[in-house]
């Protein structure tokens, strides 16, 4: 980073630190909405005592399982909408329907059918992955340039070859978008279906510290959800970078 | 395979248009093509040439008549027929250097490593890419992704090479050496050419026979010729000349006969 951008960027952080430390006290009152240096404290013993590192790792482990099952289900999905009639007529309507209803909103119903455990978690976080997904794959694979296809043909290539080293690959730097927007609405999906049905996660800990008149502990739980969504951002397209490099050539830089 | 002449005999070919009606594109085309020959279609824009390469290569089936090779129907893409697009950025695969390009047809044919390498070698060698076989297409000039496409049609062997408008994306310094380098490839190689253009100096610099289609609908062919120019061609030489102004002369009537409608 060059010297201009840090400073502008140091300077922007200031900015919002100083206009929060001012806020409170004034616009707010400090009881309810506490100063900057009173939150980075109760951040220092939360991670201190080890319970910053808990309640990331809930719901980052409720992510990981939802999202790899609601991935590779919204992949194959989305191929076979793509590529297969009858799978196009059948799913196409349900899914156009279904798009509508934010993973926020499946969250009682998740309640109500999988009980208050992990599956419900599950269920949510697979919901919110399955449908961009679903979507950017259909999209990228009908997207294949005929031509791109027809040469395959011309080069001896089979219908399984076609599919696997032409199609598959001009999809990939659709399904990979797919993959990274979901990966954020899996968090989101996690984190309000903690706040509203569970024992741990970052979600239950903000909840319960507005209910038990800990604000301090509240903002803790804001900052670790925005370090964690930056920083599995930033690996997904990391790892991205490093095993899909090739495939992303074909668009725009992958950013 | 061994076949002596690819036929087409009473090539139709209509198409459902999109508001109900039926678009009658090609009707009645035969002509005949002999192996090693350097076959060239030229036409006004619209009459139906890339629907005719289309049909020959198999992506898309004739209405009425057929394609065959000697008494052997056309029934579909197969690898003795390759097509070389215009569009090549979309023909080739972006996730593949060159040198993975050129090896996919043997890929295909399941030959091995070694072998690919050979194949690959040889044939970027021939178009004059042996030292960017490592380059992905996005850093290769339009000219040198047209000479991989070449590359990759050729390590697959195929007897015919099915050409559309190839060149015609290219500004015209890339475009003259890569015609005058393909002759020579042609002559190398001994393929058999069915290539379209509707570049009239181009078709005859090119090619040993010419068929100038009529306009659309209904587009059928107009007149074929020979050429037998004297080598190596150049415009200045006056049969050039002529025969130039001869096409030229047909071209204008069916350009003329199309505006009149
Ligand atoms: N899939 C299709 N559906 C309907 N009409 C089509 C279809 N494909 C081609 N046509 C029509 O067939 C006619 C011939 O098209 P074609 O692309 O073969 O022409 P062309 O001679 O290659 O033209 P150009 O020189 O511009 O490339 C055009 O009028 C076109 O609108
Ligand atoms: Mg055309």
């Amino acid at each position: 980073m060059n010297p201009r951008k840090l400073l502008l960027r140091t300077l922007s952080a200031a900015c919002a630190l100083g206009l929060w430390w001012l806020s409170s006290g004034t616009l707010f009152n400090p009881i309810l909405v506490p100063p900057p240096h009173k939150v980075a404290v109760n951040l220092w013993e939360m991670t201190a005592e080890g319970e910053i590192l808990f309640h990331a790792w809930a719901s980052l482990r409720r992510v990981i399982v939802g999202y790899a099952f609601g991935s590779v289900l919204g992949i194959l999905t989305g191929v076979a909408v793509a590529r297969i009639r009858i799978a196009e007529d059948m799913l196409e309507p349900p899914l156009q329907f279904v798009r509508n209803i934010t993973p926020v909103a499946i969250i009682p119903l998740a309640v109500n059918a999988f009980g208050l455990e992990e599956p419900s978690k599950y269920f949510v976080i697979i919901y919110s992955t399955i449908i961009p997904v679903v979507f950017n794959t259909a999209a990228g694979v009908a997207s294949t340039p005929q031509i791109r296809v027809r040469a395959a043909m011309c080069l001896g290539a089979g219908r399984w070859e076609i599919f696997a080293r032409v199609v598959l690959p001009s999809a990939w730097p659709f399904i990979l978008t797919g993959l990274r927007v979901a990966l954020g609405f899996a968090f989101m999906g996690v984190v309000a279906a903690e706040m509203i049905a569970a024992e741990s996660g970052v979600g239950y800990l903000i909840m319960q510290s507005r209910n038990m008149l800990l604000p301090e502990q509240m903002f803790s739980g804001l900052f670790l959800l925005g370090l964690i969504g930056l920083v599995t951002d930033r690996a997904f397209q990391f790892t991205i970078g490093r095993l899909m490099r090739r495939y992303m050539l074909q668009t725009a830089a992958f950013d | 395979m061994s076949w002596r002449v690819l036929r087409l005999e009473g090539v139709g070919k209509d198409f459902d248009r999109a508001d109900g009606g039926v678009a009658q594109v090609l009707r009645d085309v035969t002509l005949t093509v002999e192996r090693g020959s350097f076959f060239t279609l030229l036409g006004p824009s619209g009459c139906g040439k890339s629907t005719l390469l289309n049909i020959v290569a198999g992506f898309e089936g004739a209405t009425t008549g057929g394609v065959s090779l000697d008494d052997t129907p056309v029934t579909g893409p197969g690898t003795d027929r390759t097509v070389i697009f215009q569009d090549v950025s979309n023909a080739l695969f972006p996730w593949m250097n060159a040198r993975e390009n050129v090896e996919f047809g043997p890929k295909m044919a399941r030959l091995g490593a070694r072998a690919r390498q050979e194949l690959s070698e040889k044939y970027l060698r021939l178009v004059g890419l042996d030292a960017d076989g490592g380059k992905f297409p996005f850093e290769l000039s339009g000219g040198m992704k047209q000479r991989i496409q070449i590359a990759r049609a050729l390590a697959n062997d195929p007897d015919i090479l099915l050409m559309d408008e190839p060149f015609a994306a290219l500004d015209a310094i890339t475009k003259k050496h890569l015609q005058v380098e393909f002759r020579k490839i042609w002559n190398e190689t001994g393929k058999t050419i069915f290539y379209i253009t509707h570049d009239i100096f181009e078709a005859l610099l090119l090619s040993t026979h010419l068929a100038v289609m009529t306009a659309g609908p209904e587009a059928g062919i107009k007149e074929i010729f020979q050429i037998d120019l004297k080598e190596p061609r150049s415009p200045s030489n006056p049969d050039f000349a002529a025969l130039y102004s001869r096409v030229e002369s047909l071209i204008d009537e069916e350009v003329q006969r199309m505006r009149a409608r």
